[in-house]
């Protein structure tokens, strides 16, 4: 019976690996080809002549797209780690708020915050574009950043909420007898508790925002601002779709969220299972 | 998927537009306010392709003292930034984008400014065929700057091993050459049909269904193709029966446009692509790097129910949102960048100095003709009378509800070459889509 548990387990487990790595795996085998081999059929499963020629061009060929490439991909950083600082910020005064201090509509205020999270993002598109370009906000960093911050609070308040909620009251009551007030208990005793929850909320903010693509699309008009996943899709052509760039662009942008999520996942999973269990 | 997902966003952020349009309760809107600033002003063009040679917009600029910021977006994000951008009512771009298919909603819509008000678009027809499937009510929303239309090519090496006539004049010819390739063992499937739920199985429907003789809407929006003696359905059951017989390759089911014409015939694993793009002898099948057939694939007058068939057109325009800050500028430079004689230096007719390398067919047919002239245009003593002859996909312009009817149509027409329905069922469902887009609800 145990055997077959065990098989059951190996083969599920093979399953998902293939389910999630092998798209993965086809994606840096036709980076490694020409256009000929990668449409070559019978398709290769291993890359016959293997060339590093569509990363040439990505990083440093003569035509406009390695400029372009390095370009977005400073603006991606610059984006993503804003909207993490602002965001881990923002949601850790409000996620401690909402667990540890007593004030009228408390409950009312933290469930709508959460709420906001149940809206498709296409809902407030057009809105958000409007008070951008109201505020003079379109094609600008800070645009880009308020509008990551408004979307990844909610989520980044709940998973620090659960954190805060998760720690003894008693050393924050023993820091308050001791005379020190809210921010230096929350500061000097708090945060340092809590550091794996914000490595966590960081993480999975940086993440959600690397993947993003429609807001910085609109929100964006050139190469000033565009962030890489904008500039990997504008390198298609209307009738010709150059297959081993596309892959070999999108290789390099799995990297930064691939090393990430490998280096440290164990955070990860941590802030999104955080509250799951008292 | 990507595609699908913008494609539903934009048809989205659209169907908002035209709820508010009509909550509005007028078309009518006032200009948004823009410049009449024509001289010492920076206008952003922003186009699915690259910029023009710096030298051109360089003397464009010291000619009018308009300066260009140019921005490429590709074309399916361009759609959602020009929906995004007009739905707020915000300022994107000076000139952008106006696509054949689109030209009805940003009537509709009015997102953008009649052309026909800055450019005399009455002398400009007989030179730009095209220029109908731009007009809506009488307006010009947008000029086309390219003159694509869709052309059957074949691989004539192919057709002539099979001792086929590979330029068949009636759609009856045509089958029966694909047959004697396909029985010849040439190739095993000699057809290219893009049976992928995507926007280029419409397009080569409605390509097919004007070859049989026939046309998909009446100038009201009605469907014409619910007959099974119609030509729609003829087409419909032709591109079906093709794939269901073996002369369309089994997994073309999962295969969209670009990829059969890169994939498949630019491979020589297809003898023929019933609906192509026009210039991709030139751009695609003619280049080394990516063509296994070079020299093979020639442009034919597209085969229909009793001679020669119409090709359909569509083209890319460019047009002026209401909410451009200098609308007379950008006015300016529509004019110059679709100009014959700029058109001219672009496709290299004037010398590689003044080239775009990347223009496609100028939308004058005196450019082109200039281009055929000087050998620039491969194909182009075949192309040109086509062109004269292309006519717009609808004959009232593309209905305001077009994307939600594209969908349908490739929705449908997928179905049935999957055999999840049948061709009878896809094109009922099909119709009533047309009919109730048609009556508004």
């Amino acid at each position: 019976m145990k055997r077959r548990t065990g098989a059951g387990r190996s083969i599920g487990v093979a399953l998902i690996l293939i389910w999630s790595l092998g798209p993965i795996y086809w994606a840096i085998k036709t980076s490694l080809q020409t256009e000929a081999d990668a449409r070559a059929k019978p398709a290769h499963y291993l890359p016959t002549n293997p060339t590093l020629q569509n990363y040439s061009a990505l990083l440093s060929g003569n035509s406009d797209i390695a400029p372009q490439v390095r370009r977005s991909a400073v603006n991606i950083v610059i984006e993503c780690g804003a909207a993490t600082i602002v965001t881990v910020l923002l949601a850790t005064l409000a996620g401690y708020a909402f667990a540890r201090m007593r004030f009228r509509g408390r409950n009312v205020l933290f469930y709508a915050v959460l709420a906001t999270m149940a809206f498709p993002a296409y809902t407030t598109l057009i809105p958000l574009y409007r008070i951008m370009s109201t505020f003079g906000l379109v094609n600008t960093y800070t645009g880009i950043v308020l509008v990551y911050v408004s979307g990844f609070v909610p989520l980044a308040t709940w998973i620090l909420h659960n954190y805060f909620a998760s720690l003894p009251v008693g050393i924050e009551e023993a820091g308050l007898v001791d005379g020190a007030r809210r921010l230096q208990v929350l500061w000097h005793l708090l945060l340092p508790l809590a550091r794996p929850g914000i490595i966590s909320t960081a993480l999975i903010t940086f993440l959600f925002a690397w993947g993003q693509f429609l807001f910085p699309l609109v929100l964006s008009s050139d190469l000033s601002t565009q962030p890489l996943t904008v500039v990997i899709a504008a390198l298609q052509g209307r009738h010709v779709v150059p297959s081993t760039l596309l892959n070999a662009a999108g290789v390099l942008a799995i990297i930064v969220p691939a090393a990430l999520a490998l280096a440290f996942n164990r955070y990860i999973v941590n802030g999104l299972l955080a509250g799951s269990t008292k | 998927m990507l595609r699908s997902t913008r494609t539903a966003l934009l048809a989205g952020v659209t169907s908002l537009a035209l709820v508010l349009a009509g909550c509005s309760g007028s078309n009518d809107k006032k200009a948004g306010g823009g410049s009449t600033q024509t001289s010492g002003v920076t206008i952003t063009v922003a186009l699915a392709s690259d910029a023009p040679p710096k030298a051109a917009l360089d003397a464009f600029t010291k000619e009018t003292g308009i300066t260009v910021n140019w921005v490429n977006i590709d074309w399916d994000s361009l759609q959602s930034k020009i929906s995004a951008a007009a739905t707020a009512k915000t300022y994107f771009a000076d000139a952008t984008n106006v696509d054949w298919s689109r030209v009805g909603q940003l009537g509709k819509l009015g997102w953008y400014y009649p052309m026909d008000s800055y450019v005399d678009t009455k002398a400009m027809a007989a030179d730009v065929p095209q220029l109908a499937s731009f007009t809506v009510d009488g307006h010009v929303v947008g000029i086309p700057y390219d003159a694509s239309f869709m052309v059957t090519t074949v691989n004539t090496e192919l057709f002539q091993k099979a001792g086929a006539n590979p330029a068949p004049q009636t759609i009856d010819a045509y089958t029966a050459a694909l047959k004697a390739i396909k029985a010849k063992g040439v190739v095993q499937y000699p057809l290219n049909i893009p049976f992928a739920a995507a926007e280029g199985l419409s397009t080569y429907w409605y390509e097919t269904t004007g070859a049989f003789g026939g046309s998909i809407l009446d100038k009201d929006g009605k469907p014409q193709f619910t007959s099974p003696d119609s030509p729609g359905y003829k087409a419909a059951q032709w591109m079906v029966d093709a794939l269901k017989s073996g002369l369309v390759p089994p997994g073309n089911i999962n295969v969209t446009d670009s990829q059969g014409q890169q994939n498949l015939m630019a491979k020589g694993q297809v003898a023929s692509t019933f609906s192509d793009y026009s210039g991709n002898v030139g751009t695609l099948y003619n280049v080394k790097k990516s063509s296994s057939v070079v020299g093979k694939v020639k442009y034919i007058r597209t085969p229909g129910a009793s001679g020669p068939g119409a090709n359909l057109s569509n083209p890319d325009g460019i047009g002026i949102p209401k909410q451009a800050k200098y609308p007379d500028a950008a006015a300016k430079f529509i004019e110059w960048f679709t100009a014959t004689q700029q058109q001219a230096d672009f496709a290299g007719v004037n010398g590689p100095e003044k080239t775009f390398p990347t223009y496609p067919i100028p939308s004058h047919l005196s450019a082109v003709k200039q281009m055929t002239a000087k050998g620039n245009l491969v194909g182009g003593e075949d192309l040109v009378p086509m062109l004269q002859g292309s006519k717009p996909v609808f004959e009232g312009g593309a209905p305001s509800w077009y994307p939600k009817f594209s969908n349908a149509v490739y929705t449908n027409l997928h179905g049935a070459a999957t055999g999840s329905m049948s061709v009878e069922q896809a094109i009922k469902t099909i119709a009533d889509t047309a009919d109730q887009l048609a009556s508004g609800s």
